[in-house]
């Protein structure tokens, strides 16, 4: 995703020499044209669509996250569309007054959900933790499709 | 020499995996590292009061009271002072910037590679598992890599690795029976926990373990296991062992 965040077709990465990853996944090796040393190339994946969780948006799509951003900001610079899920929606005008902590910008941005708790039974730090018991009853109900049709109904009526 | 029987095979591990650890260096755990987190915060408060933790959540040098249950937990960003995206960690770390990291291995083989991937045959698995994250960099880039495994059998321990998913700077493997290092590239049992012989340690590891270097015997110390057990009050440390032990 790095690659397709540069637009370019693949990514040299140091490490996975002497493992079966390789071979297995059909990565090449390519030569370094400077130093003459061989490396791995991951190739580019372009998703078609990335979805992310942010703390919170405004209609436009320019987003903040709040505690790590994890993968999430490469992703909406890989994916050819964006959707962002939020736990809250602020006026435009609260993200004017500090675009410098605006960490999705909304010109990457497709559509934008209005979704709080929506990383439930995930954790959201810093607004909530893991639930426990909620992952137990999602893998529960994980199994068949009507189960998690209740499940779902129960965690969001 | 038996255990005291207060002392804990988690305590122990988790007073080796400390001890590698020096003071002044960079060190960061993944996600489902209860055992690797409290040896850092051990560390911390003991010989290598001066390290730099990054955390899986992206803190660094969070300032915890004591060991979150969950990898996931928003107590990891507690006085934290930066938080790193994942990409911003794996730059730091393939650009040299992590001098040890700790890592889970399903099996360990003789010349210290590590299997995330699979148990059986690579084209028709009988356990596939969830894979090795970054380890395959990691382990290259990373200077000192040390494994932790809360159980020690000649499944685990094993010549050959099914599936290779990572190899490199192995520096140690932690069991609850004791450590394992590299010595002319074959990893050999040079500590041992109290309540475990040489002997009944190379039993349950599927390849030659004793070498001519004689096998150290490390016993925490007092302060090692006041601390440990202050900092991880709701005994977390246990959730890595099978239940009801």
């Amino acid at each position: 995703m790095q690659a397709a965040s540069l637009g370019i077709p693949f990514q040299p990465v140091p490490g996975l020499h002497g493992t079966d990853l390789p071979a297995t996944s059909g990565l090449a090796k390519v030569r370094d044209p400077y130093s003459e040393e061989d490396v791995y190339v991951v190739p580019s994946i372009r998703p078609d669509w990335a979805i992310v969780h942010v703390h919170e948006a405004d209609d436009q799509g320019n987003a903040r996250i709040h505690g790590s951003p994890g993968y999430d900001l490469v992703m909406t610079e890989a994916a050819a569309h964006v959707i962002l899920t939020t736990e809250r929606l602020l006026p435009s005008k609260e993200f004017a007054a500090h675009p410098e902590w605006t960490k999705v910008p909304g010109i990457l941005v497709t559509a934008v959900v209005l979704a709080p708790g929506g990383a439930f039974p995930c954790a959201c730090p810093p607004d909530y933790d893991v639930d426990a018991r909620g992952i137990e009853a999602y893998l529960r109900a994980a199994g068949s499709a009507n189960d998690l049709e209740d499940y779902l109904s129960r965690v969001d009526p | 020499m038996s255990v005291p029987p207060d002392i804990r095979p988690s305590e122990l591990m988790t007073v080796a995996l400390a001890r590698t650890i020096r003071d002044g260096e960079v060190v960061a755990q993944g996600v489902n590292s209860v055992l690797a987190s409290l040896a850092i915060m051990l560390a911390r408060e003991t010989h290598a009061r001066t390290l730099t933790w990054i955390t899986i959540a992206g803190g660094i040098n969070p300032v915890l009271s004591e060991l979150p249950e969950s990898s996931a937990s928003p107590t990891w960003l507690s006085g934290t002072t930066a938080v790193l995206s994942n990409p911003e960690f794996y730059r730091l770390a393939m650009r040299g910037g992590v001098d040890r990291m700790f890592l889970g291995a399903a099996q360990v083989d003789q010349r210290g590679r590590m299997n995330l991937s699979l148990i059986g045959e690579p084209e028709h698995p009988r356990i596939r598992l969830s894979g090795g994250g970054g380890a395959a960099v990691l382990a290259q880039v990373v200077r000192h890599i040390v494994v932790w495994r809360t159980q020690h059998t000649p499944e685990i321990f094993v010549p050959e690795v099914d599936f290779v998913t990572a190899q490199g700077n192995l520096e140690a493997v932690v069991t609850p029976l004791g450590v394992l290092r590299l010595r002319d590239g074959c990893l050999v049992l040079t500590d041992r926990f109290p309540g475990n012989s040489a002997d009944e340690i190379a039993a349950r590891t599927s390849f030659p373990v004793l070498h001519e270097t004689p096998v150290r015997v490390i016993e925490p110390t007092t302060d090692e296991l006041q601390i440990l057990r202050e900092l991880d009050p709701r005994e977390r440390r246990e959730l890595e062992f099978p239940r009801g032990r």
